[in-house]
């Protein structure tokens, strides 16, 4: 990604032209948040990726309200020998369930599991970081061994067994387990990010102010250090609708009635000879929503960390 | 180097230790007891309570963890250290051991493939950087890091087992043919592809930028204003560095060879130790979950640990 090199505004601050040392004007030409939106969508994929997010997160809101109740109800009058037509661009599976509306329901589900357990990944990585980063010493150590622990345990195992004995089926429990078990990545960054923050000049200020901890932490280091949250979040939703996906495929996640595009894998499984086309549509959607995901977490992280570019 | 080995192993005894109570915790302190399946109505509650203390559910907790513990490590001379399986009360150690060969053949065939496919791949995408290749082998890799394993096992196993029939549908060998490599082999194919796709699209991009960052170095520009030959140039020079970070990455892929790929081969109902995993947590088979589990989380320590020393061993600049 290096062709976006040409334009680099590089210049935050400009001296007045003509002026001597001693009178340089320091004019802000630009702030810090001006500079990551005018990076990002300088960066092409970045920007496809945000069209494409925006689109299927405005699909999952507009279809299942248009729908009604179709994603669910069966009709015994209608079957995949039905012509398609304009409401039912995908036809009608073997129960006469509206395929397309189902799929529409079956996002919606993916991305509200994905978006809440990042939440959840980004509020025990701060936290965990934070803390880990900012007390060093003995706590930090422990803390860290704690990181260890959790990550050389078999990820997907883990969740797989969190769903399986405290109740699959349900959302909650879901977005629990992923979030419970996938929140390691987040709270290194973070603890890396206050390492290097400790040190700085604006959180020796404050200490010196005679701010408590706390404040320091939540009102000083958090915000400088929430950008590689953000985009390990955003990656993170990749990662967790696939996790949701193969549960469900799995028959540990949610069950028909509810959809779920890994339950709607496992239902097209037994069509396989007659309606091979229908593991195609769950898995077209689980890739464009990978795909966003991921091109979305590369552009911030582009953006907001310009020093943090791999040339790759 | 034995001392930093031998303070690495101590390292991991916590982590171990670590891996242990969480595991411990999760199949212990989730609602459900091992003994409800006994709780019928043909079963007297006194039999359940001999049951109970049989197995040692009366202890506390902490005592339970401590015997389990310990007798989980005497594995190499006592098959009953992991216990007895509660879907078929074979030592549970045994039905481990069973799966690994298979596990084993199925994770080194796709470790093979990878690595034979990935390293080339790579090294031609960064030789010939922005190239029309470069850009389509990119596309595709993209694409192949999005695919969700599963996914990608469908519509291989869709299209090659069920459009064409050239290959078979799931299992290791056709029945009745027990033993008989050429079946066995023709069964591999699916899983060791849906496998190697993915990883290959991971892992040649990887070698793509360690490739890339080894030939800006001085030493390659040396190389060839000497008059060197492209071959010998990348041969030599690039890609015995470029291999550093790709040993590191062949560390950390280790565990999976034992602890298996659960969703592949739940897909392809491949016998290995995944898909028994993930069949003992459908009937909340305990301790080979348990096990299960212990063997890929010290499988990671070990990987980890494995990846170090390799490190240490072809990148001559690092010294411990």
């Amino acid at each position: 990604m290096a062709r976006s090199d040409a334009p680099r505004p590089i210049a935050a601050v400009a001296g007045a032209p003509g002026g001597g040392f001693d009178e340089v004007d320091l004019v802000p030409v630009q702030t810090y948040w001006q500079l990551v939106r005018r990076r990002f969508f300088q960066n092409r994929m970045a920007v496809i990726a945000l069209f494409l997010m925006a689109a299927l997160i405005l699909s999952a809101i507009i279809f299942p309200i248009i729908g009604g109740d179709s994603w669910f109800r069966t009709d015994l009058l209608k079957g995949p020998k039905d012509p398609v037509s304009l409401t039912a661009p995908l036809g009608y599976d073997n129960l006469g369930i509206n395929i397309f509306f189902r799929l529409m329901k079956a996002l919606r589900t993916s991305l509200i599991i994905g978006f809440f357990a990042v939440l959840i990944i980004a509020g025990i990585g701060t936290a965990f970081g934070s803390i880990s980063g900012y007390a060093g010493g003995l706590l930090d150590n422990v803390l860290m061994r704690i990181v260890d622990i959790v990550l050389s345990l078999p990820g997907f195992f883990l969740v797989l067994m969190l769903v399986a004995f405290l109740g699959s089926g349900s959302v909650l429990v879901i977005i629990f387990a992923i979030g419970l078990t996938g929140w390691t990545t987040a709270a290194r960054l973070v603890r890396a990010e206050f390492l290097r923050l400790r040190e700085a000049d604006f959180v020796q200020a404050a200490k010196a102010l005679g701010a408590s901890d706390r404040r320091i932490i939540i009102r000083h280091m958090v915000p400088s250090a929430i950008a590689p949250v953000v985009v390990a979040a955003t990656l993170g939703i990749a990662d967790s609708v696939v996790t949701e996906a193969a549960l469900s495929y799995l028959g540990f996640g949610l069950r028909p009635p509810e959809a779920s595009l890994g339950n709607m894998l496992t239902g097209a499984q037994d069509y396989f000879y007659r309606q091979p086309l229908w593991i195609y549509y769950p898995g077209i959607m689980l890739i464009l929503l990978v795909l966003a995901a991921s091109f979305l977490g590369d552009g911030l992280r582009d953006a907001l960390d310009p020093r943090q570019r791999i040339e790759a | 180097m034995a001392t930093y080995i031998l303070r690495r192993l101590i390292q991991s005894i916590p982590i171990i230790i670590g891996i242990s109570v969480i595991s411990f915790a999760i199949v212990y302190l989730t609602p459900g007891s091992p003994v409800d399946k006994f709780r019928t109505p043909r079963v007297s509650p006194a039999t359940i309570q001999n049951l109970i203390h049989l197995y040692g559910l009366d202890q506390p907790l902490p005592l339970q963890f401590w015997n389990w513990f310990t007798h989980f490590w005497s594995f190499p001379w006592d098959n009953t250290a992991w216990g007895y399986s509660f879907t078929d009360g074979l030592p549970v150690r045994d039905r481990i051991f069973q799966r690994i060969p298979s596990t084993l053949l199925l994770m080194g065939t796709s470790l093979l493939v990878t690595v034979v496919l990935a390293i080339p791949i790579g090294i031609l995408q960064a030789v010939k950087q922005y190239s029309w290749a470069d850009k389509v082998i990119t596309t595709f890799e993209t694409i192949g890091y999005a695919m969700p394993t599963f996914w990608l096992g469908l519509i291989l196993k869709q299209l090659l087992a069920v459009q064409f029939k050239v290959l078979p549908l799931y299992g290791q060998n056709t029945l009745g043919k027990q033993g008989d490599i050429a079946d066995m082999a023709l069964h591999l194919v699916l899983p060791v592809t849906t496998l190697a796709i993915i990883s290959v699209a991971g892992w040649s991009r990887y070698m793509r930028a360690a490739m890339l960052e080894v030939l800006r170095q001085d030493y390659v520009r040396t190389a060839r204003a000497k008059g060197l030959g492209p071959g010998r140039v990348i041969g030599r020079h690039a890609l015995r560095n470029a291999m550093i970070p790709i040993v590191t990455l062949l560390g950390l892929t280790v565990p999976g060879l034992l602890s298996g790929a659960a969703i592949t081969e739940t897909v392809f109902s491949w016998p290995g130790l995944g898909w028994l995993g993930v069949q003992s947590v459908t009937e909340r088979d305990y301790p080979v979950v348990l096990a299960v589990v212990m063997i890929g989380g010290t499988m990671v320590i070990i990987g980890n640990l494995l990846a170090d020393i390799a490190y240490a061993i072809v990148d001559p600049r690092i010294h411990y």
